[in-house]
């Protein structure tokens, strides 16, 4: 069965991020033998004065295929594991959905659009989890978090929300490589310009101090910029820069 | 140049919003408490800014040092 775990508001100032401990949840439920954990994103959500975040209000969340007869297991070890690892003072939230099970996707989808311009109370993501059968449990603190784990979820479930986490190691012996070579380097499905034109395989590209994907089309995406060479004219792409994929 | 203000009372505010990355690098280059945050939380090309410090706290339209 395919799920997707998110999670949120588990970090203060001083400990380690959220991403980190989504990264290190996955790897020991893989580790448990329960299935396979996919790449995790990062979903921003609503900077407000009214909302308690930590530093940025960013939620965490990968896709996971997992045995059926492991699901509450999953679901057991995940909470106790943020309740162990959650850093003081946090707040953290655990949401896990059976995807298989989503009667009303498009209802979670609504509630993670809407966590990114509204303010948003427990009471109501909770209503929306016991519809729809998601898994939402609250492990410290005020359990504000479950707020941002199922936005989180409903985000992921666009195909179209944030960033991967981390970023690639590419060989860079050479400047620019061919777009197959950077897909197969990086594992990405698909190489896009800014404007949304997919490369060829056989066009260069520039790679950049880090390369990050995001989330495209249900697809890990690798966006490029157009540049050109002052001196020969010569056009070419290069990775965007963290300050171009901040808007993700 | 003053790069900070005090608002609301208490809170040390950055004035010049989210995108003055140079500015933002500038402060950082200058103060003894910058520690980058998770790579995944910075947003700047210079590693050393304001921007990406673990203790720039995002608001909706600028952010707020923590270390104030």
């Amino acid at each position: 069965m395919e799920i997707l775990l998110c999670i949120d508001d588990t970090d203060n100032i001083d400990s380690i991020g959220t991403g980190k401990l989504a990264a290190l949840l996955s790897d020991a439920l893989e580790n448990n033998g329960w299935g396979e954990f996919g790449p995790i994103t990062r979903h921003q959500l609503l900077v407000h004065q009214d909302i308690p975040y930590t530093s940025h209000n960013s939620s965490m969340c990968c896709t996971g295929k997992i045995k059926p007869e492991f699901f509450e297991m999953v679901i057991e070890f995940a909470q106790s594991f943020l309740r162990r690892e959650s850093a003081p003072g946090s707040d953290p939230g655990l949401c896990i959905v059976n995807r298989g099970l989503l009667s009303d996707p498009d209802a979670l989808i609504t509630f993670g659009k809407k966590a990114k311009t509204t303010v948003i109370t427990k009471e109501e993501a909770y209503q929306l989890a016991e519809r729809l059968a998601i898994h939402l449990s609250e492990h410290g603190g005020t359990g504000q978090g479950i707020i941002g784990a199922l936005a989180g979820c409903g985000l992921r479930l666009t195909g179209n929300d944030g960033r991967f986490r981390g970023h690639f190691q590419i060989d860079r012996r050479r400047e620019r490589i061919k777009v197959c070579e950077l897909m197969q380097q990086t594992g990405v499905d698909v190489v896009k310009s800014l404007d949304g034109r997919v490369l060829d395989n056989e066009e260069v590209v520039q790679i950049g101090e880090k390369v990050k994907a995001v989330l495209q089309d249900s697809k890990s995406t690798l966006l490029v910029f157009a540049e050109q060479e002052i001196r020969t004219g010569e056009r070419y792409w290069r990775t965007c820069t963290k300050q171009q994929l901040k808007i993700f | 140049m003053n790069i900070w203000e005090e608002n609301p009372p208490g809170k040390k505010r950055f004035k010049y919003g989210q995108e003055s990355y140079l500015l933002a690098a500038e402060a950082a280059r200058h103060c003894s408490s910058f520690i980058g945050d998770d790579d995944d939380e910075t947003v700047s090309n210079a590693y050393r800014s304001c921007y990406n410090c673990r203790y720039r706290r995002w608001t909706s339209d600028s952010f707020e040092c923590l270390k104030s």
